[in-house]
C-alpha cells in the first residue's frame, strides 16, 4: 500500500482505539439492577411505573450526616426515614419513625417513641441504637459534617464537636443522647429550645446503618453497598450523567409507593432541561435550588400548552443587601434606610428575576414566627430621598462612591445591575458593583477581613435549614453567636432573638419574634431584604405531586395517571 | 522508534514537576477553600479541613500526594465529599474522549475535501466558497451553534435527540444520533482549520519542483494530485493533531455543558472555584499526560509519513 | 581598435519590486480585502470614539422596556420616544450601544493579546533561533514543558489569581501590586484577560519564529554581516527580524480570532470584563438565556463576533497568499 494509505490507516486505527478503549471505562457503577434506558415520551417500560426527573448539580453525597446541599439532601430524603417528617402539602411536622413524643416539664429533655416496625432494606430492624449511632457520629470532629452546628443544642454537642483532634481528646458518651431502649430515643439538650422539633426532622441525625459503615467505611453509599430504610434505594450512580433509583421493597410503607423507578439525569443547563422536557424526554423540569431564568419563564407563560403546566410559587430563602454596619456612610442608619427604600422589589421580582415575591422582612411565611402582616421598609422613592437628604446628602450632593460586591453567576449579575441602577436613579448615587469567584467572595466578607477591604454593600441570602425563625434571626444574624456579617453592635434584637430560643411558650416567641424582626430590618436595617425566592416548576400533566415551600420532595407521596 | 517512544515518555517526569508544581502552588495562594461556605461556623470549616489534611505545610501536602500519586491514587475529591477523584475523572474522560473523536471524524471530513477543493481551484469561486463554508465553522461560536441545532434537529424536526448521551451499550443508532448534533458543534471549528491547512500545504506543495517534474513527465493531473502531492501536503495536518487534540478537550467544556453530556469539560472550571484541589491536580496530570501522549502519536505516524523527517 | 560600451536601451523600463511591494500591489486589488479592511476600520472607530456613535449609555436601563424586538419604541418616558434598532436586552438596555461599546473590548483584546504574544514569542523564537544548539535545545524544551500545561486551566488561574490581586484597596498595595492594580483599574478590569491570553499564545509564535530563524540564519547574508564583525544583536535585530517578520505576522493576525473568542468564553463561564462594561462574549453570555423567546440579544453580538473573525481570517489568508513569492505573477 501507499505510505498515504498506512497514514490514513494509521489515523483510523488510533481513533477507533481511544474510542474502543474509552468504552469499557466508561462502564458506570452498577448495583443490583442492570441498565434500562427509557425510551423518549415513553413513560413505562412494560409494567414499570417510571418517571425521569433532572437535577441540575450532581449530589456530592448520599451520606446523611455528611448531606449539606439541595442536590444531596432531596435524595436522602427518599432513602432514609427522619424522625418527623414535614408534610409536603400541609408543612406540619408529622410522625415519621417516630410515633410520638414528649418534652419533660423543664423543656431539656426530648423522649422520641420510635416504630417498631421499620426495617433496613437488608432485613434488620431500624433501631434507637441507629438513631444515637447517627448522631454522635454527625458530632464527632472526624466525620466533618458541614451540618453538625445545627445540633449544638443538643448537650456537649459543640464542645465535642470541636475539640482539636488528635493533639485533644473527647468522651463521645458525655453526648446528650441516648438509646433508652430498643424503640426509644433521649436527647438531652443546652437549653429549652421549642424549636428541636423541627431539627429531628432534618436530615443530619437521621438514623444510618453502622454496620455497613464499618464494613466499607467512605464506599457505603455506592450503590452495590448501600443499605436504606426509605421509600427509594438508589441502584445505579453514572458520574455527571445520571443517578437511578429503585423502590425499596421492605420500606414499611412499600404498599403506597406507585411510582417504582426514579431516573434522575444531571443537566446542568436550564436552557437544555426544558429543551429536553418538550420533547418529551423529562418529566418535570426546573426543580433545582432556584428558579428557570426569567426568560424562559416568560416564554413559558406565554406558550399555551407549557404555561398549564407551569407551576410558581414561593420557597423558603431570602435574599438580601447585606450592609457592613461599621463602614462610612452605612454606619449611618439614615442612609441604609434610603437604600433599602430605593429598592424597587416588585420590579426586581417581576422583570429582572421572573420568579417570587417581593420582601421587606427576612423569614418569609410559611417559617414558624415570621412576622404576620409583614413588616419591614418597601418601596417609596420619596421617603427614600428624605432619609438620604436627612442623613446629609440631599439629592446624592457629596455622597462618595460606594461598592456592592456579589459572587459571579447570570442572576446575581443581573440584580447587581438593576441594583445599580435603581440606586442612581432614585438616590443620584454612584454604587460600584464587583464580582467575585464564590470562595473569594465568601472569604473576604469575615469578621477579621480589615474594614478597608470590606466592600459597603454586598450580597447574600439565606434558605431554611429548619422551620423556625431560630434558623433565620439567630443563625444568621446574632451580634456574637452568628456569623454576624454585617458587623452590627449587640441591642435589644439580640437579647430577645436570644430569650425566643429559650421560650417554651409557642404564642410568646412568634411575638418575641415580630418584635426582633421590626427591629432588625425595620428599625435598625442590618440588612435590606428584597425578595423571597420561588420556584417555576414545569410538570407534566400525568404527574399528581404537591410542591413544598419548605421541606424536601417525597417522590413516594406522587402518582403518575395516564 | 523505540527511542522515540522512550524519550517522549521520559519527557513527562519534568512536565509531570512543573505543571504540579505550579498548580499546587497558584491553587493554594487562592483565597478561600473547599469547605467554606455561609452556614458553616468557621470553627467547623477549620476542623475540617484539618480532617483533610489541609492545615500542613504545603510542602508537605505536596510530598504527600505526589506519594499517593505513584500509587496511582489521586486523593478524594474534595467537594464529593470523600469520593475518590479518579472515579470521576475517568469516565468523564472516556466520554470526551469518544466526543472529540468524532468531533474530529467530522472535521476531517469535511475539512479535508474543502481544503483540497479549494487548493485545486485556487482563486474560483470554488476555492472562495470552500473556504467561506468552513470558516463560518469557526466563526458561529459553539454557544449559538449547539442550541440552534437541537432547536433545530431535535425540538422542530424531531429526527434527533436533544441532548444527553448514549452508552455503545443501549444500541448503534442511539449511540450515534446523540453524538452527531455535539460532534458537529464541536467539530465545525475544527474543520476550518483542518480546511485551511490542508489548502495552503497542498498549495505550497503543487508548486514544487518534483510536482513540475511529474507533469513533465506526462502523469496525468489525478495522479499527480493524489499519488505525489496529497500525502505529503498531509503532513502539517498530523503535526496539527497536537494542539487540536488539546483543542478539542479544553474546548469540550461549553459542548458538553449545552448538550448534557458527562464528559471531563465541566472539571476544569468547576475544580477552580470549588477549591477542590486533588481534582485540579489531578485535571492538570492527566492533561498533560494526554498531550505528550499525542505528541508520541505524532512523532510515531511521522515515520510512516515521512522517513525524511529525521527525529531530533 | 575601441569599443564604446552602451548601456542598453530598453523597451519598456521596468521599476524594481520589492516584497512589500508586490504584497501590497496584490492585496489592493483583491475586493474582499478592502471590504475586511473597511470593516475592521470601522470598529476601530467605534473603538476610540464610541460616545460619538452610540445613541444611548450603555448601562441606561428600561425594565418597562425589557427584551424589546428590534425596531420597537421605548415606552420608558426618560428615554424619550428612542427606537430600538436592535433590540433591547433584559435589562432595558440598547442592543446597538452596548455592540459599540463592545466594540472597544473586543479590539482591544485582539490588538493587546496579539502585541503581547507577538512581542514575547517573536524575541523568545529569535534569540532561540540563533543560539547554540543547547542553548536553543533548553529554551524550546521550556516551550515543549509550558505548552503541556492546560491553557484554559493556566488562564483560569491566572484570571482569579490576579483579579484577587488587584481587589485590594489602592492605598493598601506597594510596588509592583500597585502597579498590577493601576492597570487593571484603569483597563476596567481587561488587563488580566491579556495577560492571560497573551501568557498561554506565544508559545506558537516562538515555534514559528525559531523555525524561520534556524532557516534564515544559514543564508549568506547572514554569513557577510558575521564576517563584516556585527554584533549579536545587529545580526538579528536588523538582518533576520526584517526576513523573519513576514509569516510571523500572518500567524498572528490569524491568532486573532482565538484571541477575541478566548474572551467571549471567558465571558461565558463568568471570567470577562467586569458588568455593566459590555463586551461581544458578555452579551452573547447574558442573551444565552433568551435564547428562544428573544434570539436579538444573542444574535446580534454573534454577528459581531462572527463577521470579526472572518474578517481577521480572510485578512490573514490574504496576506499569506500575497506575501508567498512563489505565487507571484500568478
Amino acid at each position: 500500500m501507499h505510505r498515504s494509505s498506512w497514514m490514513f490507516l494509521a489515523l483510523a486505527v488510533c481513533l477507533a482505539l481511544v474510542a474502543g478503549c474509552a468504552a469499557p471505562v466508561g462502564a458506570p457503577t452498577t448495583g443490583v439492577e442492570t441498565e434500562e434506558t427509557a425510551a423518549p415520551a415513553e413513560v413505562a417500560t412494560g409494567d414499570e411505573v417510571v418517571i425521569r426527573l433532572s437535577t441540575t448539580s450532581e449530589p456530592t453525597t448520599l451520606d446523611p450526616n455528611l448531606a449539606e446541599d439541595y442536590y444531596s439532601i432531596t435524595p436522602v430524603e427518599q432513602m432514609f426515614l427522619g424522625l418527623t417528617n414535614i408534610n409536603n402539602e400541609t408543612a406540619e411536622i408529622e410522625p415519621e419513625l417516630a410515633e410520638s413524643w414528649e418534652t419533660s416539664e423543664d423543656g431539656l429533655t426530648w423522649t422520641f417513641n420510635l416504630r417498631d416496625d421499620v426495617l433496613w432494606s437488608d432485613g434488620q430492624p431500624v433501631t434507637a441504637q441507629d438513631v444515637v449511632y447517627s448522631v454522635k457520629r454527625a458530632i464527632m470532629p472526624e466525620t466533618a459534617s458541614p451540618y453538625a452546628y445545627v445540633l449544638y443544642i443538643i448537650k456537649n454537642a459543640s464542645a465535642i464537636n470541636q475539640t482539636a483532634v488528635p493533639t485533644d481528646t473527647y468522651a463521645i458518651d458525655t453526648l446528650g443522647v441516648e438509646a433508652v431502649d430498643e424503640h426509644t430515643v433521649q436527647f438531652t439538650l443546652e437549653a429549652p429550645a421549642s424549636y428541636f422539633l423541627s431539627i429531628s426532622s432534618m436530615w443530619t441525625l437521621r438514623p444510618v446503618p453502622s454496620w455497613t459503615i464499618e464494613e466499607f467505611g467512605d464506599a457505603w453509599t455506592d450503590p452495590a453497598n448501600i443499605v436504606v430504610n426509605g421509600a427509594y434505594k438508589v441502584t445505579e450512580w453514572n458520574p455527571g450523567e445520571s443517578l437511578t433509583f429503585v423502590k425499596n421493597d421492605s420500606y414499611v410503607n412499600a404498599a403506597d409507593v406507585q411510582i417504582e423507578r426514579v431516573e434522575l439525569a444531571v443537566i446542568t443547563d436550564q436552557n437544555t432541561e426544558v429543551a429536553l422536557y418538550e420533547s418529551g424526554e423529562l418529566d418535570v423540569a426546573g426543580e433545582g435550588a432556584g428558579s428557570l431564568p426569567v426568560e424562559e419563564v416568560t416564554r413559558i407563560r406565554e406558550d399555551a400548552t407549557l404555561g398549564a403546566e407551569l407551576h410558581e410559587g414561593p420557597r423558603a430563602s431570602t435574599t438580601y443587601v447585606g450592609f457592613t454596619m461599621t463602614k462610612a456612610p452605612f454606619d449611618n442608619v439614615l442612609v441604609r434606610k434610603a437604600f433599602s427604600a430605593a429598592i424597587d422589589r416588585e420590579t426586581m421580582v417581576r422583570d429582572v428575576v421572573g420568579s417570587g415575591v417581593p420582601a421587606t422582612q427576612f423569614a418569609p411565611p410559611g417559617i414558624f414566627g415570621a412576622p404576620d402582616p409583614e413588616i419591614g421598609i418597601g418601596f417609596d422613592a420619596a421617603q427614600a430621598q428624605a432619609w438620604l437628604a436627612e442623613a446629609g446628602y440631599p439629592d446624592g450632593a457629596g455622597f462618595p462612591t460606594v461598592t456592592y460586591r456579589y459572587f459571579a453567576n447570570t442572576l446575581e449579575e443581573a440584580l447587581a445591575q438593576a441594583l445599580q441602577a435603581m440606586w442612581k436613579e432614585t438616590l443620584n448615587v454612584d454604587v460600584q458593583i464587583e464580582a467575585q469567584e464564590f470562595p473569594v467572595f465568601l472569604a473576604g466578607l469575615k469578621n477579621d477581613v480589615p474594614l478597608e477591604q470590606m466592600p459597603e454593600m454586598w450580597r447574600l441570602g439565606w434558605g431554611a435549614d429548619y422551620p423556625d425563625e431560630n434558623n433565620w434571626v439567630y443563625e444568621v444574624f446574632h451580634c456574637t453567636d452568628s456569623s454576624n456579617y454585617p458587623r452590627a453592635t449587640c441591642t435589644e434584637a439580640d437579647e430577645l432573638a436570644k430569650q425566643a430560643a429559650l421560650e417554651p411558650d409557642q404564642a410568646v416567641r412568634k411575638e418575641l419574634y415580630a418584635q426582633v424582626e421590626t427591629l432588625m430590618f425595620q428599625e435598625e436595617v442590618r440588612v435590606a431584604p428584597y425578595y423571597h425566592r420561588g420556584y417555576t416548576i414545569l410538570t407534566k400533566p400525568y404527574v399528581q405531586r404537591a410542591y413544598p415551600t419548605f421541606a424536601p420532595v417525597n417522590w413516594d407521596t406522587w402518582r403518575i395517571e395516564r | 522508534m523505540i527511542r522515540v517512544i522512550i524519550r517522549r515518555l521520559l519527557w513527562f517526569i519534568p512536565v509531570f514537576f512543573l505543571v504540579t508544581g505550579i498548580t499546587f502552588v497558584t491553587m493554594h495562594a487562592l483565597p478561600g477553600g473547599p469547605f467554606d461556605s455561609d452556614k458553616t461556623p468557621p470553627a467547623l470549616v477549620r476542623q475540617m479541613e484539618a480532617t483533610f489534611g489541609l492545615r500542613q505545610p504545603l510542602y508537605k501536602q505536596y510530598t504527600i500526594w505526589l506519594g499517593n500519586v505513584l500509587q496511582l491514587k489521586f486523593g478524594p475529591s474534595l467537594a464529593a465529599r470523600g469520593k475518590p477523584v479518579e472515579s470521576f475523572l475517568l469516565p468523564g474522560l472516556a466520554v470526551s474522549a469518544q466526543l472529540g473523536a468524532f468531533a474530529l471524524l467530522f472535521a476531517l471530513a469535511i475539512g479535508l475535501p474543502a481544503g483540497i477543493l479549494a487548493a485545486l481551484k485556487r482563486g474560483q469561486w470554488q476555492d472562495r466558497l470552500a473556504m467561506l463554508i468552513s470558516i463560518l465553522g469557526v466563526s458561529v461560536p459553539a454557544i449559538v451553534l449547539g442550541p440552534v441545532l437541537y432547536w433545530l434537529f431535535g425540538l422542530h424536526l424531531g429526527w434527533l435527540p436533544v441532548a444527553k448521551w448514549a452508552d455503545p451499550s443501549d444500541g448503534l443508532w442511539p449511540y450515534i444520533s446523540h453524538a452527531i448534533l455535539p460532534a458537529v458543534t464541536l467539530g465545525a471549528g475544527l474543520s476550518a482549520i483542518v480546511a485551511r491547512l490542508t489548502r495552503a500545504s497542498l498549495l505550497q506543495v503543487l508548486y514544487e519542483d518534483y510536482i513540475r517534474t511529474a507533469r513533465a513527465k506526462g502523469l496525468a493531473e489525478r495522479v499527480v494530485t493524489i499519488r505525489h502531492a496529497l500525502r505529503n501536503s498531509l503532513i502539517p495536518v498530523v503535526t496539527y493533531l497536537g494542539p487540536l487534540a488539546a483543542g478539542v478537550l479544553t474546548g469540550s467544556l461549553i459542548v458538553e455543558q449545552i448538550f448534557a453530556i458527562p464528559g471531563m469539560g465541566r472539571y476544569f472550571v468547576s475544580s477552580i472555584s470549588n477549591r477542590d484541589y486533588p481534582m485540579v491536580m489531578a485535571v492538570v496530570v492527566l492533561y498533560a499526560f494526554i498531550i505528550v501522549m499525542v505528541n508520541l502519536l505524532v512523532d510515531i505516524l511521522y515515520v510512516f509519513i515521512d522517513p525524511r523527517i529525521e527525529n531530533t | 581598435m575601441t569599443t564604446v560600451a552602451t548601456a542598453p536601451v530598453l523597451a519598456n523600463p521596468r521599476r524594481s519590486r520589492t516584497l512589500w511591494q508586490d504584497t501590497t500591489r496584490r492585496l489592493a486589488r483583491d475586493p474582499l480585502v478592502i471590504i475586511c479592511l473597511l470593516y475592521l476600520t470601522a470598529l476601530l472607530i467605534m473603538a476610540f470614539i464610541p460616545a460619538r456613535l452610540a445613541p444611548l449609555s450603555y448601562e441606561q436601563t428600561s425594565f418597562s422596556d425589557k427584551l424589546a424586538s428590534p425596531g420597537t419604541i421605548a415606552q420608558d418616558p426618560k428615554l424619550g420616544g428612542h427606537r430600538y434598532l436592535l433590540g433591547s436586552d433584559r435589562l432595558g438596555r440598547d442592543i446597538l450601544s452596548r455592540l459599540i461599546y463592545g466594540a472597544r473590548i473586543s479590539i482591544l483584546v485582539a490588538l493587546m493579546g496579539a502585541g503581547i504574544s507577538f512581542v514575547i514569542g517573536v524575541s523568545y523564537g529569535l534569540v532561540a533561533g540563533y543560539s547554540s544548539p543547547k542553548v536553543d535545545n533548553l529554551m524550546m524544551r521550556l516551550v515543549d514543558v509550558i505548552y503541556a500545561y492546560p491553557a484554559l486551566i493556566l488562564i483560569i488561574l491566572l484570571q482569579v489569581f490576579l483579579t484577587t490581586l488587584s481587589q485590594q484597596d489602592l492605598a493598601e498595595t506597594h510596588g509592583v501590586q500597585r502597579l498590577i492594580v493601576r492597570l487593571d483599574q484603569d483597563s476596567g478590569g481587561l488587563f488580566f484577560i491579556f495577560v492571560a491570553i497573551g501568557a498561554v499564545n506565544w508559545l506558537n509564535m516562538a515555534r514559528l519564529t525559531r523555525g524561520q530563524t534556524l532557516h534564515y540564519r544559514q543564508q549568506e547574508f547572514v554569513q557577510a554581516a558575521r564576517v563584516v564583525g556585527a554584533s549579536r544583536w545587529a545580526i538579528m535585530g536588523r538582518h533576520l527580524l526584517p526576513n523573519v517578520i513576514g509569516p510571523c505576522i500572518v500567524a498572528e493576525t490569524l491568532a486573532i480570532p482565538g484571541y477575541i473568542y478566548t474572551e467571549a468564553f471567558l465571558s461565558f463561564i463568568g471570567l470577562g470584563v467586569q458588568p455593566p462594561t459590555p463586551s461581544w462574549g458578555s452579551m452573547i453570555s447574558d442573551g444565552y438565556g433568551a435564547l428562544r423567546l428573544a434570539p436579538h440579544v444573542i444574535f446580534f453580538p454573534a454577528l459581531a463576533l462572527s463577521l470579526t473573525m472572518l474578517a481577521f481570517n480572510f485578512l490573514g489568508d490574504a496576506l499569506r497568499d500575497a506575501l508567498d513569492p512563489k505565487l507571484r505573477n500568478r
